[in-house]
């Protein structure tokens, strides 16, 4: 069991995110924990994996899983937490009227990030105010203005909750899982997050490593003859896989080995081949990760 | 990959051809042989120059420009709401990439860069690519006067526009990449009014050869089966795209120079073929 609160899943686009967030879901719920799953990713793939509806969209649903754990999805739109936490903080229904209908609020919703930092701006004062003018226009400047003044009863209370969070993903219990394509050129960059996760204070758990294609030893006469293209391919990537694995073994320390899941001959898209990529898991760390 | 064997293929084919990446972790100059640039132009032989760009660098520029005066350029690159409106501001950053492709082509370049033909310009992933295409337009809208206001219309006529600015949309045949490969080409279609030049399918597992069949051997039956897999999808893909479509299969080379100059062989033989077809 990885012993965590929260797990943060983390790696590149298309190396299976969402796949192992899921697997590491009813994992936990197998283990007996009440567990929840949320993703921001827009293509919406957790709904599939899991078999929930377009409903988890606005609650967090609860997934039909034999476990003695609950195991519950929900799918995250940046704008509507945004929305619902503009709600909770307004002093009073004018004001919250006033920032849903302000014209850059709404083209800024859907990006958090971008909201706090024009908020950190109207904090800022007005020294560059002449530059900014010059640079976007009147027409930004006083929707800006608007904006800063309706949000000026909310800041307090959202800049507490973002201390809080960022407090929270530097907990020891908050654990960043990092997931990897199995090839060697993904080593560097994998010793570069962890490294730099550590100097920002945040806590690395186990790195998984996705799709490694299996190693086939010597002529195997079942393949088709070793000349050919594909003969040649199978070899080579499960050569090619075995290195980038043993590159990432060799590189981390023993509490974080790399944990491996195989190529699969069928697409993540249910519950039972989350199962069996739960199953692998469990073999390979022999109990010791995600039971 | 793509974007390196794209700027190489057209250098051989005698353009002058810049390829921009703005991932920091700089990945272009593995594929060329030279060393990481560091945020210069490098020049990678027979025609192509790379550039590492970062977004921040590129509106640093802008502000240069337009503040002539050093003093006062100076005061506000290191004002600290600068500094906030540059980093938190949505779509800015992207624009400003775009913007300098743009004016790259346009003959602004920096002093000692000869006006590229072409750049090549290495997106962020699909996921992203959507979200680069709706920043043009969230700027080009929200900003809409002042030069920022200026520059984010005029960069998105010139994305919008197929003359000026072409579309190469990469994707695995699997079932997420393909459904977000078609979404970036509806959301290509709805926010800039325009469609792709063409879609690379890339990592497919060539087929095996029939007669050895052997199917109870392990590895030949996943083979088989991610195969099965990538040619479902690419069905799925030809159902929904009936414009130019390159398969590329892996190929068992590490990523390198190698691996570009065979790509590069595999699409110009490819783009050539399907160029004849739609003649």
């Amino acid at each position: 069991m990885i012993p965590a609160r929260i797990l943060v899943v983390v790696g590149s686009g298309g190396v299976g995110k969402t796949t192992l967030a899921a697997v590491l879901g009813v994992a936990a719920a197998k283990a007996a924990r009440d567990t929840l799953v949320m993703t921001f990713d827009p293509s919406l793939r957790l709904k599939d994996a899991l078999g929930v509806g377009e409903a988890a969209r606005d609650a967090e649903v609860r997934v039909p899983l034999n476990a003695p754990g609950a195991l519950a999805v929900s799918l995250l739109d940046a704008s509507g937490p945004f929305d619902r936490l503009v709600r909770r903080y307004a002093p009073d229904a004018a004001s919250r009227d006033r920032i849903l209908s302000n014209r850059l609020f709404r083209h800024l919703a859907g990006s958090l990030a971008g909201v706090l930092e024009y908020m950190a701006v109207g904090r800022l004062g007005r020294g560059a105010e002449a530059f900014l003018d010059r640079m976007v226009g009147l027409d930004l400047l006083r929707d800006m203005a608007e904006f800063f003044q309706a949000f000026a009863p909310l800041y307090e209370g959202l800049r507490t909750r973002a201390e809080d969070v960022h407090a929270l993903l530097r907990e020891p219990e908050t654990i960043f899982v990092r997931v990897n394509g199995p090839a060697p050129e993904h080593v560097a960059e994998t010793m570069f997050f962890a490294r730099r996760l550590e100097e920002a204070g945040h806590h690395l758990g186990p790195v998984v490593v996705n799709r490694v294609h299996p190693r086939v030893e010597g002529t195997n006469p079942g393949l088709p003859d070793d000349r050919s293209e594909g003969r040649q391919l199978v070899a080579w990537l499960g050569e090619r896989d075995r290195r980038g694995v043993e590159e990432l073994r060799s590189l981390l320390d023993a509490s974080r080995q790399p944990m491996v899941i195989p190529l699969l001959d069928e697409q993540p898209t249910n519950l039972a081949v989350l199962g069996g990529i739960r199953k692998t898991l469990l073999a390979d760390t022999g109990g010791a990760h995600a039971r | 990959m793509v974007s390196a064997a794209v700027g190489r293929l057209l250098a051989a084919r005698g353009r002058r051809v810049l390829a921009i990446e703005f991932d920091p972790r700089e990945n272009l100059h593995h594929l060329r042989d030279v060393p990481p640039s560091g945020g210069d132009i490098t020049a990678a032989g027979g025609g192509l120059v790379l550039q590492n760009l970062q977004p921040h660098q590129v509106l640093d520029e802008l502000v240069r420009e337009r503040l002539k005066l050093g003093m006062l350029a100076r005061k506000v690159l290191t004002s600290p709401v600068y500094r906030h409106v540059a980093e938190g501001a949505p779509g800015l950053k992207e624009t400003g990439v775009l913007g300098r492709a743009m004016r790259l082509i346009e003959g602004h370049g920096p002093r000692g860069l000869r006006r590229p033909d072409l750049v090549v310009l290495d997106a962020p992933a699909t996921g992203h690519g959507v979200s680069l295409l709706h920043a043009l337009t969230l700027v080009a809208r929200v900003v809409r006067s002042g030069p920022v206001g200026h520059i984010a219309s005029e960069i998105a006529s010139f994305v919008g526009d197929r003359k000026h600015t072409g579309v190469i949309t990469v994707t695995l045949a699997e079932e997420m990449p393909v459904r977000e490969c078609l979404e970036l080409i509806s959301g290509l279609a709805e926010t800039l009014a325009r469609r792709a030049e063409a879609i690379v399918v890339n990592g497919l597992y060539p087929p095996l050869d029939r007669s050895a069949a052997a199917e109870d051997d392990p590895a030949v039956a996943l083979f088989r089966r991610r195969r099965k897999i990538n040619e479902t999808q690419l069905a799925r893909l030809r159902t929904r795209w009936n414009g130019p479509l390159v398969e590329l299969p892996f190929l068992p080379v590490d990523r390198g120079p190698e691996l570009t100059r065979e790509v590069t062989l595999r699409l110009g033989r490819d783009l050539d073929a399907v160029s004849k077809e739609l003649a």
